[in-house]
């Protein structure tokens, strides 16, 4: 056995793999070669000083900052069997979650221009003109506003009756100043 | 495998009569996958403090390592439902920490600036752990068994990434070549020669500074 061998077949040695008859011709190696047997020692203390260093142990705040991190963690096991109906359900839900936004994001447009002040005036029906901006004032009641307003993007305020009218209803409405109002 | 559902949706059911202390790694995590959120404490118990040592040997910056081991119990706590059970934990703990670990020195490499301020950090003995040293030894023994301690780190972080990490499973950690291989995902033969050579470089690194 030459040096080259020796380091080939050294590690399984070192992890006693060897057969009775290899393990013979590595200990005469190292009985014979000063220098395969200095690098035996280097790799067996060398080794050996490594496992004698002291460990390292976890720091005091590990398990609180662990524990802050798991709880951020939200885990849905599901059944193998499940796991493309959850896949297509969830897909469902995004959809509906973005109709339904959608949806409330025009109504909230609608709704916003027809913030009028609410002093108890129900406003006679008013008629569209499409030449110029109406500048009627009415008042509306706060519970069941009787008329939305929307402006679609050009000067025309368009005043949409959405219930018929009722006992108590203000007269006027008053148009706020945003949409040109006094 | 059963449906549950985290932080206060979940039914455990019944507790164990035993104390997750007695019970084997299977058998924590099936009551984990039960229901039962303190089998996970258990988990973590038993196993931070090997996998933080683990990956302190194979990246070398010990506030970084344990960066690492928590991240890996957040990877063990999302996919635990679709752990295969009938393999290891503790494989499947160490292939998600060698991993990560492999990930880190790939990242440090591409800053070696980085690199020279971890490895100089640890030559500098007030950032070093308190020690005891043998106050019978002569001190020409115990500046000798220091100096050998440093060495032997340094010679470790030399090693190339992948003879490091099968170095530490190998040596450290006691693995088989089998579960390295598991863990590394190589097979048994590239475990053998990367083993082999990651001993050789270690003596021939050693080996001159000992004279």
């Amino acid at each position: 056995m030459n040096c080259c061998e020796f380091r080939e077949k050294y590690s399984d040695f070192a992890d006693g793999l060897l057969t009775s008859q290899e393990n013979a011709e590595v200990g005469f190696h190292l009985a014979v070669c000063a220098a395969c047997r200095r690098f035996d020692a280097a790799l067996r203390l060398g080794v050996d000083t490594l496992r004698a260093l002291p460990g390292v142990g976890v720091s005091r705040t590990f398990g609180a900052r662990l524990r802050r991190r798991l709880r951020g963690e939200f885990v849905v096991q599901v059944p193998v069997v499940a796991r493309w109906s959850g896949v297509v359900g969830t897909l469902l839900l995004v959809a509906a979650v973005g109709v339904i936004g959608w949806d409330r994001m025009e109504s909230r447009a609608t709704r916003h221009a027809a913030a009028w002040p609410t002093n108890g005036w129900n406003p006679a029906p008013l008629a569209v003109n499409d030449q110029a901006p109406l500048y009627r004032s009415a008042r509306v009641t706060p519970v069941e506003p009787r008329f939305e307003a929307f402006h679609p993007l050009n000067s025309i305020l368009i005043v949409e009756e959405t219930r018929p009218a009722m006992a108590g209803d203000p007269a006027r409405v008053d148009i706020p100043a945003v949409w040109g109002g006094p | 495998m059963t449906l549950a559902v985290r932080e206060g949706l979940r039914n455990p059911g019944h507790a164990p009569t035993t104390p997750f202390a007695d019970l084997e790694d299977a058998q924590v995590v099936q009551s984990f996958l039960d229901g039962h959120d303190r089998a996970f404490d258990e988990l973590v118990a038993r196993y931070q403090v090997r996998l933080l040592n683990f990956i302190y040997r194979t990246v070398g910056d010990r506030e970084r390592a344990e960066d690492l081991v928590q991240e890996v119990f957040i990877r063990i706590y999302r996919h635990l439902h679709r752990f295969d059970q009938t393999k290891k934990f503790s494989t499947w703990a160490y292939t998600i920490a060698s991993n990560l670990a492999k990930n880190e020195l790939r990242n440090r490499s591409r800053n070696p600036l980085v690199l020279f301020q971890t490895i100089k950090r640890h030559w500098e003995a007030d950032h070093r752990p308190l020690q005891f040293e043998d106050s019978s030894s002569r001190p020409d023994d115990l500046f000798r068994k220091r100096h050998l301690r440093e060495l032997v780190e340094q010679s470790v972080s030399q090693l190339p990434e992948h003879h490091r990490v099968v170095f530490v499973l190998r040596e450290l950690e006691g693995k088989t070549y089998e579960e390295i291989a598991e863990i590394t995902g190589c097979n048994l033969g590239t475990v053998k020669s990367r083993l082999n050579r990651a001993r050789n470089n270690f003596a021939t690194i050693i080996a001159p500074h000992l004279d």
